[in-house]
């Protein structure tokens, strides 16, 4: 599952009140995924009532993304069994281990980009995703072959 | 590094220093939760020394006329023979997990009714991947990621989009269907036979059931020398115990390309109580050495249901807790001795409980994989008791 702007804007009061020193929801709905503003600044979200369901469906969404890493990556731990195919299935870990991680092992080098770690898969070098930097590539391969949509992205 | 027995793929990469490593949910908590709950020997209830505890096993088992031994498949096969052998010299019944679970698979194994292979030959060669009636991604979490669709290795180097072909048959969209998306297919069947008679009219190269999915396997399956079906507890379930037309079907595949068949087991070491009763009575399980044959009347369940036993020894499994109510509520009735390392609810109703210890934690041993590949366990660190020292003494006493 990918959070895009959108999904966030349809759930926000719609009423481009400016409350929040945004034009628009929509440009807070952009600037919410890309971790330039805080859900708390759209007050009349938090005050009326009436958007209370729409609240708490958005924090569900957005839970974890000020943790998201650079590359917008999140793990739920809750939904994670461990079963280690994001770790095997990473191109780039089939290419800096491929007799370890490759292989569907644990890996045998110390900067993995992701890890189980106490039976739940952890981030660790980020760095290293192909999702990062300024030559990023979309890549989506841990994200796709999560059964239980344990990893998301966060795309701005 | 150590093995975990947490179920039958008995992963030997895990890694346990302040954190576990490498194992899935499962593996872990069983490295983390070592030492929560522990059995306590015990008497009618009251905690007591270990000896007294194990005397009182033995006068219980020695004073018995109909014993059932029953569990066995998380403890490894040194134990399990020893157990064989109590069964063996109290003529008494013995039955484990699969004579609900996969036994039957394990049956046509070892029977060699069936083309078969290992773990190892399908990570390096197996090209389409049957899940049929079963969800690993929930009962043997690292199967696809170490064994089958997604590592690299041998002649599949490129990819599992490129190099394997998964097939997911299934009566819901289970986790692994979700997995079924390029160069896969997700089958979703009302009646396994259905299908099988489907992939049975194809290969005789006529239309039947789910024709556009069956003739894009079968064309799959020719690219390749080896491909796998693994079968769980929906399709035993699916075909009622008569895998007649099953066979048939893989034979006809057969006749095509290589098909292998492998249970996709759940219990760390049930395969291995499968393969010595097999080798000692040409049983896999539910059989009375009095009688000398096996039985679905020796079910422990029926033999629970049917009042044919005093006393139970019940080994590494808790039956009060996986039984059905009825079962459950005469089972409380029986004198029980339990031998396990937690203490479970049957433990806590239990006439007599002996701590043990845990597989690949404070006790090594030989396990068998669901591929019938023997793994040594080093366990973590070494315990004071274990199901063998335990099971010995009682062997002696009696
Ligand atoms: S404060 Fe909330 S409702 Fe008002 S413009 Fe900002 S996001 Fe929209
Ligand atoms: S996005 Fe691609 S490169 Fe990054 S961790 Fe996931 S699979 Fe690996
Ligand atoms: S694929 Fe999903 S469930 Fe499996 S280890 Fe990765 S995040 Fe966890
Ligand atoms: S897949 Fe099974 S053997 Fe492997 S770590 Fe998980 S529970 Fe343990």
């Amino acid at each position: 599952m990918a959070i895009t702007p959108m999904e966030v804007y349809k759930l926000l009061p719609k009423t481009n009140c400016k409350k929040c020193g945004e034009a628009t929801c929509m440009s807070f709905a952009f600037k919410v995924i890309n971790r330039e503003r805080k859900l708390e600044d759209c007050t009349p979200l938090f005050e009326e009532k009436k958007y209370a369901p729409q609240l708490e469906e958005l924090k569900k969404m957005l839970k974890g993304i000020e943790e998201a890493t650079e590359t917008g990556l999140i793990v739920d731990e809750e939904l994670c069994s461990g079963c280690a195919n994001c770790v095997v299935v990473c191109p780039v870990h089939a290419s800096d281990d491929p007799y370890g991680m490759g292989s569907g092992y644990g890996p045998t080098i110390d900067d993995p980009i992701l890890r189980i770690e106490d039976g739940v898969v952890k981030v660790i070098n980020m760095k290293k995703c192909r999702r990062y930097g300024k030559n990023r590539i979309l890549c989506v391969a841990c994200r796709e072959n999560c059964p239980s949509d344990a990893i998301r992205f966060v795309e701005g | 590094m150590v093995t975990c027995a947490g179920c039958s793929c008995l992963c030997t990469d895990i890694v346990v220093k302040d954190k576990v490593f490498n194992a899935c949910r499962r593996g872990a908590s069983i490295f983390r939760n070592a030492e929560n709950n522990k059995a306590k020997p015990k008497v009618d209830g009251k905690e007591v020394d270990f000896d007294t505890a194990l005397n009182k096993a033995i006068e219980l088992i020695s004073n018995s006329k109909n014993l059932a031994v029953y569990g066995l498949d998380t403890v490894p096969l040194e134990a399990q023979e020893l157990a064989i052998k109590l069964a063996e010299k109290k003529e008494a019944f013995i039955d484990d997990n699969s004579s609900f679970c996969l036994g039957d698979f394990v049956e046509m194994i070892l029977k060699k009714e069936i083309p078969t292979t290992t773990l190892d030959e399908v990570k390096k060669n197996a090209y389409v991947i049957f899940y049929w009636g079963t969800d690993p991604y929930n009962s043997l979490s690292r199967h696809l990621s170490l064994y089958t669709y997604y590592p690299r290795a041998g002649k599949r180097q490129r990819g599992y989009e490129e190099d394997r072909f998964l097939v997911v048959v299934d009566v819901r969209k289970s986790h692994t269907a979700k997995l079924a998306k390029k160069n896969a297919r997700f089958i979703q069947v009302n009646n396994d036979l259905e299908l099988i008679d489907g992939f049975i009219s194809a290969l005789d190269g006529k239309a039947g059931n789910y024709f556009k999915d069956v003739s894009r396997i079968i064309s799959e399956m020719k690219r390749a020398d080896f491909n796998v079906i693994f079968g769980g507890l929906g399709l035993k379930y699916g075909l009622n115990s008569d895998y007649s037309r099953f066979l048939e079907m893989v034979n006809k595949m057969n006749e095509i390309s290589n098909v292998y068949f492998l249970p996709a087991g759940f219990h760390a070491n049930m395969r291995g109580f499968n393969e010595l009763m097999f080798e000692k009575t040409g049983f896999v399980n539910r059989y009375s050495f009095r009688e000398g044959k096996a039985s679905k009347d020796f079910e422990f369940k029926n033999l629970i249901l049917n009042d044919e036993i005093d006393t139970a020894l019940i080994i590494g499994t808790d039956p009060l807790n996986s039984l059905p109510f009825e079962v459950a509520r005469k089972l409380s009735k029986i004198k029980k001795i339990v031998i396990d390392p937690k203490n479970t609810f049957t433990a806590r109703t239990a006439d007599v409980v002996l701590p043990s210890a845990i597989t690949g934690y404070d006790q090594g041993g030989t396990m068998v994989r669901s591929d019938g590949v023997r793994i040594e366990v080093e366990p973590l660190k070494e315990g004071d008791v274990s199901d063998i020292s335990i099971l010995k003494r009682i062997l002696e006493g009696i």
